[in-house]
């Protein structure tokens, strides 16, 4: 079995204000992700979700703990070069056209043919005709899409993406959900978080639960919606909502 | 080499397409054209005015674009979290850090470029001839920029744009009296203040090696020896402020 993402015992404090006492936001994490699979990291607001994804891409240092990513340790070149990431709520050079960015990231991800491939993407993401407009002037969606073709764009192996459905219009979200299961047909990784229970549902082989910086929960989606009733399935969002109340009481 | 090119495109053209460029370079021709004007209130000095106020403005306009622009120059991309697709790429946080070096210091060193072609029109329109010996001061007033980017650098890796705007300014100034810390330093009698005194001198850059302006006013003669002793020394310093900037932003952690 090859592993994509291996996080071993990851811990994580920060200091809110230098007067305050650090507070731990990830707390002894560990988790494998398998290659080929789509996994699907699902928690509350504020549980860890986007801190874990920050230091798979080598954002954040671990305190404690080891990350491989396909062999190699995070934040090496090595790593890198397999992995596509698409942050939350991304933030891109509005000053940059929409091609200008793509091709920039294509260059940055070592892409031979950076220029016809930039045209590829964003007729693939639907946004060829904003080409020449710059990102400032790109709506919500469009940036979320933008950004999806910056992961895309020098064929990773491994897609990290923070919700990556969010600001997306139902059309939109279909597409990058198309997307998504067209890289694991081409036997690629992804990983993602999401809030959106019904799209996690709908395309991940498993998921693991994260509250309060502790994972509670990694399975498979089949098993987990037949845990709930002895003869019924559940939904994810029952089920989630469950394990949210247990872990509190 | 193709990454840190990409870098160093995307810089160029973040502070190509500020606004405040343009109202600075409007501001900058403004005042080499005034300058001409000035000739009749000087006292039979008029070409060497406004060929000082030209150099001078030149420089001034300059050292305040890298200001403005430099200041931002990581802090930016970090506050408003673009940095993140970028130090995610297959790409070494020293590329990134060479690479908007390189795209600040072309897009200052082509404005200088460009103002100097403009002083030499406006000498040429006003005195029927150019003076060609004016642009010596060129790659004196690079070696400038080169050091002041690198400053601006180094603090906006750990801090705001308004600290890294401040000691850029008081890096200026002080880059700019370092002869008097020196005058200061050999005159005094206190051993300790000629101990600091020493100290700061040798450690601030001293921006005075490539200020050229009353050499090229008054058609003094350059020699080779002060020429090589500039360049070396305008290099060596540029890179080891690079360095430390590169050493600062390896261990940044971007929350």
């Amino acid at each position: 079995m090859d592993v994509a993402i291996e996080l071993k015992n990851i811990s994580r404090s920060f200091k809110s204000h230098f007067w305050q006492s650090k507070k731990e936001i990830l707390k002894d994490v560990s988790l494998e992700i398998t290659k080929g699979e789509i996994f699907g990291f699902l928690g509350p607001n504020g549980a860890g979700k986007t801190t874990t994804i920050k230091i798979i891409t080598g954002l954040l240092r671990p305190d404690s703990g080891s990350i491989r990513i396909f062999g190699h340790p995070a934040n090496t070149l090595e790593a890198k070069k397999r992995i596509g990431f698409l942050p939350e709520s991304p933030y891109f050079y509005g000053h940059l056209t929409g091609y200008e960015f793509l091709n920039i990231h294509g260059r940055l991800g070592n892409v031979k043919d950076h220029k016809h491939v930039t045209n590829d993407l964003l007729h693939k993401v639907g946004i060829d005709y904003a080409a020449d407009l710059p990102l400032r002037k790109y709506s919500r969606g469009m940036l979320q899409r933008i950004g999806i073709a910056q992961a895309l764009i020098s064929e990773p192996d491994l897609f990290i993406l923070d919700e990556p459905l969010s600001g997306l219009d139902p059309i939109g979200r279909k597409e990058i959900k198309e997307l998504i299961i067209e890289q694991k047909n081409k036997g690629k990784t992804v990983f993602f978080s999401s809030h959106i229970l019904p799209d996690a549902e709908a395309l991940c082989d498993r998921i693991g639960i994260i509250i309060n910086g502790k994972v509670v929960h990694i399975g498979k989606l089949k098993d987990i919606l037949k845990k709930g009733t002895k003869t019924d399935e559940i939904t994810l969002e029952e089920w989630f909502v469950r394990q949210i109340k247990e872990e509190h009481a | 080499m193709h990454r840190i090119w990409a870098i160093c495109e995307n810089a160029f053209k973040e502070g190509l397409r500020q606004r405040i460029l343009i109202i600075l370079l409007i501001f900058a021709v403004l005042i080499l054209v005034i300058s001409v004007f000035l000739g009749p209130f000087t006292l039979g000095e008029a070409p060497k005015i406004a060929r000082d106020i030209g150099l001078a403005a030149t420089s001034f306009f300059s050292v305040l674009i890298v200001i403005i622009i430099g200041s931002t120059l990581i802090h930016k991309d970090i506050e408003k979290r673009t940095i993140y697709t970028v130090v995610t790429k297959p790409v070494r946080r020293s590329e990134i850090i060479i690479g908007k070096f390189l795209g600040l210091f072309f897009l200052v060193a082509m404005i200088q470029g460009g103002m100097t072609l403009i002083q030499q029109l406006v000498l040429y329109i006003f005195e029927g001839s150019f003076d060609l010996s004016l642009l010596f001061a060129l790659p004196y007033s690079f070696m400038e920029i080169m050091i002041l980017i690198g400053i601006l650098l180094v603090f906006s890796s750990f801090s705001s744009p308004t600290l890294s705007a401040i000691m850029g300014v008081i890096f200026y100034v002080i880059g700019h009296a370092t002869p008097d810390i020196k005058l200061f330093a050999d005159q005094t009698e206190a051993v300790i203040l000629k101990y600091c005194a020493n100290a700061f001198y040798y450690i601030l850059p001293n921006l005075e090696n490539f200020n050229l302006r009353i050499d090229l006013v008054h058609k003094l003669p350059l020699y080779p020896d002060q020429i090589l002793f500039s360049v070396c020394y305008g290099f060596i310093y540029t890179i080891f402020l690079i360095y430390l900037a590169i050493i600062i932003f390896e261990r940044r952690e971007f929350k």
